[in-house]
């Protein structure tokens, strides 16, 4: 898997999500966490991921990760339930920096049908956020 | 213009400093006002960074019959004790909510100026090449990039939690070196000389004001809402012993030996 980022959206908070249409009218979102969120941590040392099978709450924490002695929840863009966790992230933090669109996913989620979800943002509009950010 | 919450707080007991701590950032997510909060220890006190493994306390003999508290924030172990400790809370959409290494060096430089203001030459260290090792037990073991050092000797460190945009920065300064973390001088150690903490602390508030650009306003002690938040953290969580042992995250309790080798 490699999303271009330009198709996929983002929350505020800086995490991508990636929906597609999964059995039975249901969706799947694969959510990371963005290249911009990602360069301004550097340095990652540690990340904490949900249990598969946990349900998640649309602008809740699912995780936490760690760099240069910073700790940032990361926020859930939908409602739903853990389907599947990337197990390599842990060992290899690096995937998150060199490949965050592919190889530096983070979590699957089954969308709860008609659930809550966070506001979305095309590339864009996040991309304007995070340039008014650098100001 | 927003003004900044000034607040100094008496020594408390660990659990009681990081319960208002997170109750500050819980209100700042909300959009309160910035606020500056120094406190103090009432008892040494080893305070984990948010992912330490509570094991590896026994690393450290000398603080072995001090309390233990886990922060909310990265980084290493501290012990608090002979040190004067800062939170700094900023609401989301603050110019230096967004940065963190902005904020490190903000704080930390203003830091350096009091101390070179009062002849110290301090400095902020260049950090030391990231491996994938843990690094030592103790914060003050550790060298990153926009500590404050005195020669070879950290003396001031900072980390930071960050929710929803808001941010909490932890900071502490070494004073003197505690019996509970001898291998840890303080600054007056390293300057060889009495340093008034009462006069830094005031230079340096003077200092940080210019730089968060908002006035302080002073006195204003925690409402009776705050002081419920911070007593029901207390409860839910710094109080428990699980919360210090794996961020209360289905563990067992287990008694931890120490290593009786060196006597202490």
């Amino acid at each position: 898997m490699k999303l271009d980022p330009k198709s996929i959206q983002y929350t505020s908070t800086h995490e991508w999500i990636h929906l597609e249409d999964g059995p039975g009218g249901t969706k799947t979102a694969t959510v990371g966490v963005s290249d911009f969120a990602i360069q301004a941590l550097t340095d990652l040392v540690h990340i904490e991921l949900p249990e598969l099978g946990r349900t998640l709450h649309a602008g809740k924490p699912f995780g936490e990760v760690e760099s240069v002695k910073a700790v940032s929840d990361l926020y859930s863009p939908v409602e739903g339930e853990v389907v599947e966790v990337n197990a390599s992230i842990a060992q290899h933090l690096d995937l998150m920096t060199t490949d965050p669109y592919g190889a530096g996913w983070l979590i699957k989620v089954r969308v709860k049908s008609g659930g809550s979800q966070s506001q979305l943002l095309d590339h864009a509009t996040y991309k304007r956020q995070c340039e008014q950010a650098m100001e | 213009m927003n003004s900044c919450r000034l607040l100094h707080h008496e020594p408390a007991i660990g659990a009681w400093n990081m319960a208002v701590d997170e109750m500050l950032l819980e209100r700042a997510q909300q959009g309160a006002a910035p606020c500056l909060r120094f406190y103090g220890w009432s008892e040494p006190t080893l305070s984990l960074g948010y992912f330490q493994e509570y094991q590896h306390r026994t690393q450290h003999a000398a603080s072995r019959n001090c309390g233990v508290v886990r922060r909310l924030t990265g980084g290493g172990a501290i012990l608090h004790d002979r040190e004067l400790t800062y939170s700094l809370i900023l609401p989301p959409k603050h110019r230096f909510a967004e940065h963190r290494d902005e904020l490190y060096r903000a704080v930390h430089g203003c830091l350096i100026e009091v101390l070179r203001q009062l002849g110290i030459p301090a400095e902020l260290s260049p950090g030391e090449r990231a491996d994938d090792s843990p690094g030592p037990f103790l914060c003050f073991q550790r060298r990153a990039l926009g500590d404050v050092v005195v020669g070879p000797t950290k003396i001031a460190g900072s980390a930071q939690r960050r929710r929803n945009g808001a941010v909490l920065q932890h900071g502490s300064l070494l004073w003197k070196a505690s019996p509970a973390a001898p291998e840890l001088p303080g600054l007056e150690d390293v300057a060889a000389r009495p340093i008034a903490l009462e006069t830094l602390k005031s230079l340096w508030i003077d200092r940080l004001q210019g730089v968060l650009g908002c006035p302080w306003r002073h006195n204003e002690p925690l409402c009776e809402k705050e002081v419920r938040e911070a007593e029901g953290l207390v409860k839910c969580r710094y109080a428990w012993e699980n919360w210090a042992l794996n961020r209360g995250r289905g563990l067992i309790a287990v008694k931890i030996p120490f290593d009786d080798a060196d006597g202490s």
